[in-house]
């Protein structure tokens, strides 16, 4: 069986030394005490299995791990795993050359380990091809956190029974990039006791979960029954999974972040479908009953009716939430042999009147059902059935498992919601006070009320409310674009909110008045400012369009002899000035930099002084943010001004204030800017960003990932209607973030007062 | 209805035959006791649920010549009141349609008059009160109303920015018929009836129609109007299936954003019956 060669048609000769890598190997290896008989043995078979080049190619391999000194274990496993067939030559030699990187690079016990994990992992790995993304994935690893390859290798089989190779290389690409040079938070990855690294195994590497169809789910939500519903994610918790069923906790619906096994194309119709369930309990179900006395086959069958009568109130005024929910109904007629299936299959015969089923159980159930159907509304009904069928499946003596019954079909929700318990009412209703107030959005200040009614999170922004942490004030968190990957990462940056000190304002305001010629530069371009709607502007020297009136008025006057108006035109201008702007201030460490006698720092400071004071002449509506990050979790946002007011002595010496250090992560801030303009109605939203330098910050090795993040962040506010104007003092070539027309380096930062103040009004003449 | 004669001008505004309306509440009632008095009547409400209809059943019921003009931004005054044009013989003053409504007593309706610039509109002050005469500055006369003229204005409130509103001083002219979108039931015979389809049909339709207003305000500027169901009920009725029907007459203009397609899409299914709904 020469499966070698046909696996490479290209090697038609070999090279004569080759040919004695078999040779080779004996030499070097065949006497060792520990593996030599074993290879020697190895070798043998696979003569009499393989040709003499495939033969060679496979010494080749073993050569490598020889070479790496990756030990007798890993040469004994390796021969091992050759023995037991089912690859070739070249992919077993592939193997080796791999697990003899691991050994370089994490040592040997890392290399046996994989080794040893290769059998099972080749059960998921369906071609050559995934099994070389597999080993290539944890040479990667090895290269970054070597420590972290044995334990991954360990669960290697639960990686993979979650996603494919393909997937197998995003989580390792995620943990390294959550990780980042953090060796603890590595471990904790690769060892899936991060709930983040769980949560992605769950999601199956990027298939669609919870997250990704949250707001569809609120729109479909709100159309359909006539308020947003307030949903929120159900993780694991510890070392368990996410449970796989909604679970309604007041009027709070907990969704599963993701749902296992379902394919991503059924995703969005699964969600919909628990969405409209659990609404149609919230809508039509009774109020919680005592569970009293009830056996847990009891409770189940009770649940069951419960979900069969609201689903057919919800159906009979929405008949289309049928065809939502009936993919989903799949018990079949088969023999069960526990209590679950058979409920299984009383509860798709109460929901589809075509399923055959001909169990005398099932049967009654479905009449006893059909008999109330004139009074569906009542909230006791199901008691009373539930009640009459308990007995009969009591009878039956059907094994139950109370702790591992789960609801079906997958859609339902628990039905924990239906019953007290009678345990301490404290408890759940703490439990229900804490899952609202996780979910409850933050009260934003309307500021400057004119919030739109409900507005939902603009795309851009993408923000969660996030649960106070103890460490600042966490406001929101944002997605973040992950370069190597080539996808967006929700919920990756968390920015909070610290307070801005108060600083010297005198010194700053007798600063801004030092500046040459600022007053009278400031009222000239205040005058020649104009911004806001297009209008037709009448009696123009020039423009495009006559002007009707006037130019009736010339032509009467010619006939009278007299000299006619020249000004007979109409012309586009603007008026009424509409526009709101967020000024983004970078307070890096960097800006700690001195240019000529002053600080980068100071002079952002004075800049935007003059700025607010020309905004402030004007009337302009516009935000102050400073920004500095350490960390991804941890992106510094002080407010130095709100949109409404002036810039008054409280925001001059805020901004006064202001004192350097951390690093520059610019997407997020961007992010955040883009989400405060949001809910603001304005005819034109800009964010000026001043920033010294390339983004950067202590968690990403690659400058490059912030920059392309930072274009993204453009990008996605663009899209909403916000212009982004990025102030580059310094070298960094930023022009690639904000696009060259957008960009102003200003290279001598003794004219970045002035220059800002002009920019600003240029920009919104647009 | 009493068909009075009218002026050569105004024969080309007469309303001849009946235009369908459906009654909601008491706004012909309203109406009609206040042209008696000849006030200026505002009708509020968002786009596309019977506001211009309404007039026009009103002018034919009342048996008055009905003179409309569309606002817009570049709307003068002038194009208004009226403007002198230059004649081989001399200049001519041409009267312009509100002028001609003031002088021949018919009903002036002008619709969406937030669009208009603030300046055009004031031009209509001093006949919303006790002088009622419309002066025209150029010409230099002074216009008395017809006793018959009297003047109607439509105004979207959802459209406001703080741009484009009317002035307190014009709001407090008017008499306010407020409309909406009708009651689910007579909303269905209303589309029934224009787009010529079967009460069940319509009744799915008006479905459709609920789903969309829910949500307003949380992504959608307006829900449907009825006159985009009437659209749907026409495509029904020129043999498109049902789902293209919704797809082309509501959810591609009422929303650029695919998420937002994709969520109401499901609603509106969820919520239609199985009958109806095609494949």
């Amino acid at each position: 069986m020469t499966t070698g060669a046909l696996a490479r048609p290209d090697a038609l000769s070999r090279p004569a030394a080759a040919a004695g890598a078999a040779t080779r190997l004996l030499r070097l290896a065949g006497d060792r005490a520990d593996v030599g008989a074993q290879l020697r043995a190895t070798l043998d078979r696979l003569r009499r299995r393989w040709s003499a080049e495939d033969v060679d190619d496979w010494a080749e391999g073993a050569l490598a791990l020889v070479h790496a000194n990756a030990g007798g274990r890993c040469l004994a496993l390796f021969c091992r795993l050759s023995m037991a067939g089912g690859a070739g030559a070249a992919d077993l030699a592939a193997d080796a050359r791999s697990a003899a990187e691991l050994a370089r690079r994490a040592g040997s016990k890392a290399a046996a380990a994989a080794l040893e994990a290769v059998p099972l992992a080749a059960l998921r790995l369906a071609s050559a091809q995934e099994r070389g993304r597999w080993w290539a994935a944890l040479v990667r690893l090895a290269r970054t956190a070597p420590d972290c390859v044995a334990p991954l290798v360990e669960r290697s089989a639960t990686v993979l029974a979650a996603c494919d190779a393909g997937g197998f290389e995003d989580f390792v690409a995620a943990g390294l990039k959550a990780g980042g040079s953090d060796r603890t938070r590595l471990r904790a990855f690769f060892t899936l006791v991060d709930p983040a690294a769980r949560r992605l195994l769950e999601r199956g590497a990027g298939r669609a979960g919870f997250y990704e169809l949250e707001r569809g789910l609120v729109l479909f939500g709100a159309a359909l029954w006539g308020a947003p519903p307030r949903l929120a994610a159900l993780e694991g918790a510890g070392a368990a999974p996410a449970a796989q069923r909604v679970s309604v906790v007041g009027d709070l619906i907990r969704m599963p972040h993701a749902y296992r096994g379902v394919p991503a194309d059924a995703a969005p119709g699964l969600y919909r479908a628990a969405l409209a369930h659990a609404t149609a309990q919230r809508v039509f179900g009774g109020p919680r009953r005592p569970a009293g006395k009830l056996k847990p086959l009891q409770i189940a069958l009770v649940g069951l009716i419960e979900d069969a009568r609201v689903e057919a109130l919800a159906m009979r005024r929405f008949p289309g939430l049928r065809a939502l929910w009936a993919p989903w109904h799949v018990a079949r007629p088969v023999a069960a042999t526990n209590a679950g299936l058979l409920m299984g299959r009383l509860a798709r015969a109460l929901f589809d009147p075509d399923y055959e089923d001909l169990d005398g159980f099932v049967a009654k159930g479905r009449r006893l059902f059909a008999d109330v159907s004139g009074r569906l509304e009542d909230p006791t009904l199901a008691r009373a059935i539930g009640g009459l069928l308990g007995n009969d499946i009591g009878q039956m003596r059907l094994r139950f498992d109370p702790k591992g019954h789960v609801v079906e079909p997958l859609y339902r929700d628990d039905n924990l919601g239906l019953w007290d318990f009678g345990d301490e009412p404290d408890a759940q209703a703490e439990e229900i006070e804490q899952a609202v107030d996780a979910a409850r959005p933050r009260a934003e200040e309307g500021d400057d009320g004119r919030m739109a009614d409900a507005p939902p999170r603009e795309q851009a922004g993408r923000a969660r409310e996030v649960e106070p942490d103890g460490a600042g004030q966490a406001i929101a968190s944002y997605p973040e674009w992950d370069r190597a990957a080539g996808v967006e990462r929700p919920r990756w940056t968390t920015v909070r909110d610290v307070p801005a000190a108060s600083g010297d304002r005198r010194a700053l305001a007798a600063a801004l008045e030092a500046l040459p010629g600022f007053r009278q530069r400031i009222a000239r371009l205040v005058r020649g400012a104009r911004v806001g709607r297009a209008a037709r502007l009448k009696r123009q020297p020039e423009g495009f369009d006559l002007d009707l009136d006037a130019a009736v008025e010339a032509g009467i006057a010619l006939r009278i002899g007299d000299i006619p108006e020249e000004r007979i035109h109409r012309a586009a201008g603007r008026r009424a000035r509409d526009v709101a702007t967020v000024a983004l201030i970078d307070v890096s460490e960097s800006t700690r930099d001195r240019v000529g006698a002053a600080t980068v720092l100071e002079v952002e400071k004075l800049a935007v002084a003059a700025l607010g004071a020309a905004m402030d002449a004007i009337g302009d509506r516009f935000a102050v943010r400073a920004f500095a990050s350490c960390g991804r979790d941890d992106v510094r946002l002080a407010r130095v001004k709100e949109f409404s007011g002036r810039m008054d002595d409280a925001a001059m010496a805020r901004l006064a204030g202001l004192s350097s250090g951390l690093s520059t992560r610019l997407g997020a801030a961007l992010r955040h800017a883009g989400a405060e303009l949001a809910p603001l109605r304005s005819h034109r939203k800009l964010v000026l960003a001043l920033t010294d330098g390339e983004p950067s910050d202590i968690d990403v090795a690659d400058p490059l990932d912030l920059v392309e993040d930072a274009r993204r962040a453009v990008l996605a506010l663009r899209r909403t209607g916000v212009d982004v104007f990025g102030v580059t003092l310094g070298e960094g070539c930023d022009a690639r973030i904000f696009g060259r027309a957008n960009t102003l380096p200003v290279r001598r930062i003794e004219e970045l007062p002035a220059r800002l103040s002009e920019l600003y009004f240029r920009l919104a003449r647009l | 209805m009493t068909e009075p004669s009218l002026a050569g001008g105004l024969s080309a505004y007469a309303i001849r035959d009946e235009p369908y309306y459906r009654a909601i509440g008491d706004e012909i009632e309203i109406f009609a006791a206040a042209y008696a008095c000849r006030l200026p009547v505002m009708l509020k409400g968002p786009t596309g649920c019977g506001k211009t209809r309404f007039v026009e059943h009103m002018a034919w019921r009342l048996g008055r010549p009905l003179v409309t003009v569309a606002a817009h931004e570049d709307l003068t005054a002038a194009d208004l009141a009226g403007r002198f044009l230059l004649a081989p013989e001399g200049t001519v003053w041409q009267d312009g349609p509100l002028t001609t409504a003031v002088r021949e007593g018919a009903i002036c309706y002008l619709d969406e008059i937030v669009e208009a610039r603030q300046d055009t509109t004031v031009v209509i002050h001093p006949l919303t009160d006790a002088r009622r005469a419309l002066p025209l500055e150029k010409k230099g006369e002074l216009v008395p109303a017809h006793p018959d003229f009297q003047l109607t204005i439509s105004y979207n409130p959802g459209y406001q920015s703080a741009v484009k509103d009317l002035k307190e001083s014009t709001k407090q002219r008017f008499v306010a018929i407020e409309f909406d979108y009708p009651a689910p039931a007579v909303e269905a015979e209303i589309v029934a009836r224009e787009a010529d389809v079967s009460g069940e049909q319509a009744r799915g339709l008006i479905e459709v129609g609920l789903r969309s207003r829910n949500l307003r305000g949380q992504g959608l500027a307006e829900g449907a109007s009825t006159r985009m169901l009437i659209h749907a009920g026409k495509l029904l009725r020129g043999g498109a299936p049902l789902d293209a029907a919704i797809r082309a007459a509501i959810l591609l203009p009422i929303t650029d954003e695919p998420d937002l397609r994709e969520a109401l899409g499901a609603a509106i299914a969820a919520s239609l019956p199985a009958g109806l709904a095609a494949s």
